[in-house]
């Protein structure tokens, strides 16, 4: 039989058994020829026989020749055999889906936003959570704060004095290295670029094992005074470059970024030696961070326990700058990642609930298309298909859809993933590359074929069962099996299920979100332009030239035409703010006791500009100067808590550490303003800029109308001042507030597209669902109606199958909602995860959109001609 | 005795076989005797050597192979030539003429 029929007919390949008894025939017809013919020529018989076997050759190594020959073919042709069905299989795919393009379109946009929204999402998670950080053996890399004992895991700054009994103590690192803040202006042909900074110690960078890309990284001895100022620049910065009166040594790799919250563009050398020198300063000034690389053997909490021990040690030695003060310590990964990983996790889940859905749909557009096409497969089986081979070609046909749909979920998660980094503001941090790289390829075209299988495999084993009854019924409007209507009916209500508990998700997102947009902060947010001015260099050495620049500069900008207010503080209170401890005259507290306040200088004007209102006593003014007696103005929250029976004004208080600071007397009391964007307010003190100079100060501009209209004008202002100072991060106070959002607004804003996208996808379920019983149905409903059944009787019969099913995948939803509810707590804001009105807002969504979803199969199903219905039998 | 036949010899074989093919399907023992009678005994193929290039020649998709009935009677393996062997022919023919041509040219003034 040949190959080629046998391909046919899809016999089983020959067995080696058929092969060898196969060989032994055709050499055994050989001999009996050449036998007879030697016969033929007078030979007698068994001498013919003999000769023909002796003149024949080397039969046994012939036989093994012949039967491995046999073997590789058999193995070949099996080969192409499986290649060539493959290929059958995929171009039928392909060939059934074009036939049916509606079909194929819808299957196929569900599948690309399912796998798109998990690849985008992945490729975040990969990002910051899988992939090494930029550090040589990130997992020894450790991030160090101060922190209040009373607070112990809280991220502080640590003193130079303290930092360096740490380096010199500790035995859990091969290496610690201190940073602070400090960053530099670029003067070059156009404006002033400012440029966020770093100042660093010699040690930092081994620590952090990270090689320059040019240049060097700063050597020992480069940290301290009278060397060449040096800079080493972050590959961003270098992109923007130019020169600097600075010596540049060096460009750090385009992937490395420092472990801080936010992003630096250049290094400079931390120098210690002039705070280290400074008894009041040494241990009572915190403004270090720190680094530090663990020995090969130590874990994270050894060392933590190492270097609390030490701080311990230190309270006891310097009592007077050290009570309460400690260590926190995370590693590198934990410090970079913080908070997100929660929310990445909960979207990451969400997306993958999303790509369920989408899996439950395309399973339920393949069951019904399944029966459509029960009688071309029922005349496959007859053709003499096997099931397996039906299966196969099915699951094929899925898996082609599958790639199709994973092709374009992933062009899709290359777009959504440059969105996702681009909105993502201060929640996602800057951990250089976030996009599709070749893990995220690998494990979305995982979840592709996983996909495929998962919708395909339902549908084509339930199509293939009972196929033998597909050509007995052809032709009949076949009413396609209850069994598989029930499949399909479960497949919506899990759908409906699923949606539902994004919708709830999203539903306390968007009212923990709410909630925080409504918080009063203290201060209106409408139409105020704030920016930064740092300044430095000997122009602005004395504190009378301080004073001297900002008096000019709110005059110059006070003048503006639409101007109504502007003045200046330390620094924003959505942005944290400094604190001090206070000390009261009259109650002697030991030192180290003492209460931590928050602590901003302000100019005259700042109150008016923030619309915060003075509540009692007067505003500095002119006459509170550097030489003037202290004056300070509370806010009313630390009025309330450190003077709740007697009035606060008139009362003598001290900030800060040293005690030989002269008393400042209270003079005001203003209302109370939110740091950050929740929480409660925090007790402040505020004093004249006049009084205490922090050498800048963050600019509030209120005007009216558009803020951002004003800069130009700012800017001009500024640079007739000095026109060395640039304008540091000039935006609006809204879009401060913003920022300080992004990281509840961004999972809020997924979650809410995740809800859409699952309440749409599982709307198409219940309406397909529906219309394909309607049709089914239609004899049923011609019989009904030809018995005299109403209209509206007609109609809610249909709503009300549909609606069933919504009701169910309605409780099943809120149960799960209720239950994975916990997840979520930490992105909530004011809202417990079992929220009434928004899970009663959910169900209200949900059965409005399912009952929306039944309406156009219940009308169909009202105008069915009864005549007609019957004589389609 | 024979250990696999040498290459060139191999592709003589070869050759041989996917000419006498060429004429009309036949089975083993068909082809060892139509290449005997042809060359007048002058060329003949050791039966081994026959056999492998059979199922050589089957597994490269040069011939295939399909039982059919005998001239007296008798189940009996019969190969016939593929497009693919045809070509592989026309091709081992042409190199064999060169071939031929150029010895010729070298043996010819004697």
């Amino acid at each position: 039989m040949s190959s080629r029929f046998r391909k046919f007919l899809r016999l089983p390949r020959r067995s080696s058994s058929r092969r060898r008894a196969d060989l032994d025939d055709e050499l055994r017809f050989y001999f009996d020829m050449r036998a007879r013919e030697l016969m033929e020529q007078g030979v007698p018989e068994p001498d013919a026989r003999r000769e023909a076997v002796r003149e024949f050759g080397d039969l046994d190594y012939t036989k093994r020749y012949c039967l491995a020959e046999d073997a590789m073919s058999t193995r070949e042709e099996h080969r192409t055999d499986l290649v060539a069905e493959l290929r059958q299989d995929i171009v039928h795919s392909w060939r059934s889906l074009r036939r049916a393009p509606g079909f194929a379109l819808v299957a196929l946009v569900t599948l690309a936003l399912g796998i798109g929204a998990n690849t985008a999402i992945f490729s975040v998670v990969n990002a910051l959570l899988l992939r090494d950080l930029p550090f040589r053996d990130a997992d020894r890399v450790v991030r160090l704060w101060g922190a209040h004992s009373a607070k112990p895991t809280e991220h502080g700054q640590i003193s130079p004095a303290d930092f360096i009994d740490f380096r010199t103590r500790q035995r859990s690192f091969t290496g610690l290295g201190a940073f602070g803040y400090g960053g530099g202006t670029y003067i070059g042909p156009n404006d002033p670029v400012p440029l966020s900074g770093l100042r660093v110690d010699a040690n930092v960078f081994s620590v952090l094992g990270v090689r320059p890309l040019l240049g060097r990284t700063f050597a020992r001895g480069e940290d301290s005074a009278g060397v060449t100022p040096t800079i080493l620049l972050g590959y961003n910065a270098w992109r923007r470059v130019f020169g600097a009166d600075s010596a540049i040594i060096g460009v750090l790799p385009p992937a490395f970024f420092f472990p801080t919250a936010s992003e630096a563009e250049i290094y400079t050398p931390l120098d210690l030696t002039p705070q280290l020198r400074d008894v009041n300063r040494a241990r009572k000034f915190h403004f270090l961070g720190a680094v530090g690389r663990l020995k090969p053997d130590v874990t994270v909490a050894a060392a933590r326990a190492d270097l609390v021990a030490i701080a311990r040690q230190l309270e006891r030695e310097h009592p007077e700058a050290n009570s309460g003060i400690t260590v926190s310590m995370l590693g590198a990964r934990e410090a970079v990642v913080g908070d997100t990983r929660p929310a990445l996790l909960v979207l990451l889940g969400a997306s993958a609930l999303v790509l369920l859905i989408a899996c439950a749909n395309v399973a339920g557009m393949l069951l019904s298309r399944a029966v459509s096409r029960r009688q071309e497969l029922a005349v496959r089986v007859a053709l003499g298909a096997g099931r397996f081979r039906l299966v196969r070609q099915m699951m094929t046909e899925s898996l082609v859809l599958a790639l199709c749909g994973g092709v374009a979920g992933v062009a899709l998660a290359v777009v959504g993933s440059r969105a996702l980094v681009a909105s993502a503001g201060r929640m996602l941090p800057s951990t250089g590359d976030i996009g599709v790289d070749r893990t995220v390829l690998t494990v979305a075209f995982f979840v592709t074929v996983v996909c495929g299988l998962l919708f395909g495999l339902i549908p084509a084993l339930s199509a293939s069962r009972g196929i033998h009854l597909g050509l007995k019924d052809a032709g009949r409007g076949s009413s396609g099996g209850v069994g598989r209507h029930r499949l399909r009916t479960a497949l919506v209500t899990g759908q409906l299920a699923l949606a539902v508990v994004l919708l709830v998700g999203a539903g306390l997102l968007v009212r923990s979100l709410t909630r925080l947009q409504s918080i009063d902060l203290g201060y209106s947010l409408d139409s105020a332009l704030t920016f930064e001015i740092g300044l430095s260099g000997q122009r602005y050495a004395t504190a009378d030239a301080e004073d001297a620049f900002f008096a000019q500069l709110y005059d110059r900008i006070g003048a503006l035409p639409g101007v109504v207010a502007v003045g200046g503080f330390g620094s924003l209170p959505l942005r944290g703010g400094s604190s001090a401890s206070l000390a009261i005259e009259g109650r002697p507290v030991p030192e180290g006791k003492l209460p931590e306040v928050g602590y901003q200088p302000i100019s005259d004007n700042l109150f008016r500009a923030m619309q915060i209102p003075l509540e009692r006593g007067r505003m500095f003014g002119p006459e509170d100067r550097e030489q003037s007696p202290g004056v300070v103005i509370v806010s009313a929250g630390a009025a309330k808590q450190f003077w709740p029976n007697a009035d606060a004004i008139g009362a003598r208080i001290r900030l800060g550490p040293n005690p030989n600071d002269p008393w400042s007397t209270v003079v005001g009391i203003a209302g109370d303003v939110r740091t950050g964007t929740a929480g409660d307010p925090r007790p402040t003190v505020y004093v004249s800029s006049r009084q205490d100079h922090w050498g800048g100060a963050a600019i509030v501009v209120r005007t009216v109308g558009d803020p951002m209209a004003l800069l130009p004008a700012v800017r001009r202002e500024v640079k007739a001042l000095d026109p060395a100072l640039p304008v540091v991060e000039p935006r609006t106070l809204r879009d401060v507030q913003a920022t300080g959002l992004s990281d509840h607004r961004l999972p809020m804003q997924l979650m809410a597209a995740f809800a859409l996208l699952a309440l749409t996808l599982a709307a198409v379920g219940v309406y397909g669902v529906m219309a394909y019983s309607v049709a089914a149905r239609t004899r049923e409903i011609g019989v009904r109606v030809a018995l005299g059944a109403q209209p509206s009787t007609v109609f809610s019969m249909i709503v009300r199958q549909g609606l069933g099913s919504a009701v169910a995948g309605l409780a099943i939803g809120l149960a799960g909602a209720a239950a994975l509810g916990g997840v979520l707590t930490k992105l909530l804001y004011g809202v417990t995860p079992t929220d009434v009105p928004t899970f009663v807002g959910v169900a209200a969504v949900l059965l409005a959109v399912a009952l929306a979803a039944c309406l156009v199969p219940a009308w169909r199903a009202v105008r069915v001609d009864p005549l007609e219905a019957l004589r389609s039998e | 005795m024979t250990k696999p036949p040498m290459d060139l010899l191999q592709g003589t074989v070869d050759v041989l076989i996917l000419r006498t093919l060429a004429w009309e399907p036949m089975h083993g023992y068909g082809v060892s005797r139509f290449i005997r009678e042809r060359t007048e005994g002058v060329l003949t193929i050791e039966s081994a050597a026959l056999y492998q290039a059979l199922h050589r020649l089957e597994r490269k998709k040069w011939i295939r192979a399909e039982w059919g009935v005998s001239e007296n009677n008798r189940r009996a393996k019969y190969y016939a030539l593929t497009t693919e062997g045809r070509k592989q022919l026309r091709a081992e023919a042409a190199t064999w003429r060169t071939y031929a041509d150029a010895v010729f040219k070298v043996l010819e003034p004697i």
